[in-house]
């Protein structure tokens, strides 16, 4: 952290550990089914196992030229304000995702973009609902009706009897 | 001429009201998505994949590239009047678009965008006509180590030709490759990489990667700009449209030099967007004129529309013909294709002609259509973007999430797209690129499958690779391209490109301190 945010330095190290842990990982499942040949040729794990070593040699190089050359040091990622409109944004997609597990779709739309608009707009709460709503019936409208392919339902449409 | 027959052929396929009516729809899709920040073209064609698995190939083929050609000239729309790209590959077309609509001469700026777009994607389309058989019978050569080695080709392309850092490029296609092997194996039926997780042996889809990385993290970066539209208002007046037409063949130096450029790089996976870039700045290099650029010149606005539509098109010739994809677009498209029951490459010529020319038929219809349809809409689409993105940006959103569910009908995948999304907004803003490893996620399963055929072939020995003058040939060209980044550094050269690149963004943020505040 500098002191107006989040510095692009510790971002640029962060994510190279994040790539490498990844790497990391493909090494790790494709050396548990076997990386070695077989009568039939390469095991399954011979591709990805190689590819995981590329990502982490990736990576490491990213690292090293982070740490090494100073790159970025007095570069901002991210400052204050920038986070807080971000956080406005990407909490409610969390959100959404959570309830549309929970209680389907429709309802998880509705919610969402009913949220959505009162935090990143400031928009009254009935024309939030509302809009809410609109798209939620439009996206039935469109999928269920002319494409007719379905979309996760929960308990609500059950109780109404919508499938 | 056998391709002309062909391709007569492939209009007889095509003329129908049907299928005029899917174009139509197709391009209005491709421009809606095209306006939108944050849904580009191969989120767009991503969406409307699922809706596509019962349609016949030939629609749905001609569906997802009309939606292609409407994205490419949505974007440039919202470049023009905007000054927001609204595709990666349309950025360079703020340059000098923006600056000619402020001067109070949008119809102006648009129409040379539109009519040097349509030619720039005609002659790619002509290109591909002339080339398409020629290409594949080429190709039906190959056997599994010469298509190892294209692929290799692919993957080098990347790494020599990028922008960002070699390292960068690695990583970002290598993790591509990583997930496309998740899931069950495809040689030995065996699971691998699923770590217990039952949701993960479906395997990943690549679609649900190109929501996340392309949709949800370029809305993230948008909003974090606080991105504000400050639009100009545009009448499009008959008049205006044909006075510009008149004048085009007054730029035909670089509308040819665009095209060419825009071809090669189509056909070699670099793409439109570094076509688009490149272009703009070879023409100013070479005007007699540079300081006009950056102001609203002509040539700023001809140059990188010709050569970003004829990348575009031309990047469908080495899907259709050898199945590698010359963009994220067409790599979308060509997993369609996969998930249609079709393989793309040369074989696909002989087996389903139909599919193919209808294809190229639609191509040359497609870009006329969308050029009358978008002159048409334009005013309809600017006030789409007068709506505040508080509104429009969780709408995306939304219709992104359904999108998802609709690949595999699993809630696993919300998870995968939010990781996605994740990992497409810090490649961004730390330049890591994100296209190769949409590219990748789709080969990836024909890459390992040709690596393990030519393994089995040659009995575990990588010699096989250097077997023949064929496959010696793309593989040493795979290795130039490895240390192209080396050997533009000695020689000066990749400063030259690197200046081009980093004078760009600059250029466009001092012009625009209003939409970015």
């Amino acid at each position: 952290m500098t002191h107006n945010g989040i510095s692009r330095y510790s971002m640029e190290i962060a994510t190279a550990l994040l790539t490498g842990g990844i790497g990391v990982a493909i090494c790790y499942g494709a050396w548990q089914v076997g990386t070695g040949w077989t009568p039939s040729g390469p095991d399954s794990g011979y591709f990805p196992f190689w590819i995981g070593v590329l990502v982490v040699a990736g990576s490491l190089i990213n690292l090293l030229r982070t740490i090494i050359g100073h790159r970025h040091k007095d570069e901002v990622f991210l400052d204050a304000a920038r986070l807080r409109s971000l956080a406005r944004f990407t909490l409610p997609i969390i959100g959404f995702a959570v309830i549309s597990l929970l209680l389907g779709l429709y309802v998880g739309t509705t919610l969402y973009v009913f949220f959505a608009m009162r935090l990143q707009g400031h928009y009254a709460w009935w024309k939030s609902l509302a809009s809410g709503i609109a798209i939620s019936v439009c996206f039935y409208l469109l999928f269920e009706l002319v494409f007719q392919v379905p979309l996760l339902k929960g308990p609500l449409e059950h109780a109404l009897g919508i499938y | 001429m056998n391709n002309l027959s062909l391709l007569m052929d492939g209009f007889a396929t095509i003329l129908t009201w049907n299928h005029l009516m899917i174009m139509v729809i197709g391009v209005m899709l491709g421009m809606l998505v095209g306006v939108l920040p944050g849904l580009g073209a191969p989120n767009g064609v991503s969406l409307l994949l699922p809706l596509t698995f019962t349609m016949d190939p030939v629609s749905a083929i001609i569906l997802l590239s009309c939606m292609y050609w409407g994205a490419l000239f949505g974007g440039s729309t919202t470049s023009i009047l905007f000054n927001i790209p609204g595709e990666p590959s349309s950025v360079a077309t703020t340059f000098d678009g923006y600056p000619m609509a402020r001067n109070g001469e949008a119809t102006r700026a648009l129409t040379l965008a539109f009519m040097s777009a349509g030619l720039g994607a005609l002659a790619g389309v002509v290109m591909i006509t002339l080339l398409a058989n020629w290409v594949a019978q080429f190709g039906l050569k190959f056997s599994s180590p010469e298509y190892f080695a294209v692929y290799f080709l692919a993957f080098c392309s990347f790494i020599g030709m990028s922008s960002s850092a070699p390292s960068k490029t690695l990583v970002s296609m290598m993790l591509g490759l990583a997930f496309a092997t998740v899931g069950m194996d495809s040689v030995s039926g065996g699971l691998r990489l699923t770590f217990g997780i039952p949701d993960l042996v479906k395997g990943i889809s690549f679609l649900v990667a190109v929501m996340g990385l392309f949709g949800i993290a370029e809305l993230m970066v948008t909003t974090e700009e606080g991105l504000s539209f400050n639009g100009i208002k545009s009448r499009i007046r008959i008049m205006d449209i044909l006075r510009t037409v008149a004048e085009l063949p007054r730029y035909w130096v670089s509308l040819v030099r665009s095209i060419l450029i825009g071809i090669w790089m189509g056909i070699t996976p670099a793409g439109p967007t570094a076509a688009s870039f490149m272009s703009h700045g070879i023409a100013k290099r070479f005007s007699k004129h540079p300081e006009r650029f950056g102001k609203g010149e002509p040539n700023g606005i001809v140059s990188p529309e010709a050569a970003d539509h004829s990348a575009g098109t031309s990047a469908l010739l080495p899907m259709l013909a050898l199945g590698v994809p010359g963009s994220a677009t067409a790599a979308v498209m060509m997993g369609g294709l996969m998930i249609w029951g079709l393989t793309p490459g040369p074989m696909l010529f002989i087996t389903r002609p139909d599919f193919v020319w209808g294809l190229i038929a639609s191509m040359y219809l497609g870009n006329v259509v969308a050029v009358i349809l978008v002159l048409a809409t334009v005013p309809l689409y600017a006030s789409i973007l007068r709506v505040p993105f508080a509104i429009i940006g969780p709408v995306i959103v939304a219709v992104i999430f359904t999108g998802v569910y609709q690949v595999a009908n699993s809630t696993f995948d919300f998870w995968l797209l939010l990781f996605f999304a994740l990992l497409g907004y810090l490649f961004k803003k730390l330049d890591y690129p994100v296209a190769p490893l949409v590219l990748t996620m789709v080969l990836g399963h024909r890459a390992e499958e040709a690596f393990r055929q030519s393994m089995v072939m040659s009995d575990g020995s990588l010699t096989i690779f250097w077997s023949n003058s064929l496959v010696t040939t793309i593989m040493g060209l795979g290795a130039l391209m490895l240390v192209w980044p080396l050997i533009s550094k000695v020689t000066g050269l990749r400063g030259w490109r690197q200046r081009l690149h980093r004078q760009k963004p600059e250029n466009h943020k001092s012009s625009t301190p209003d939409s970015r505040a």
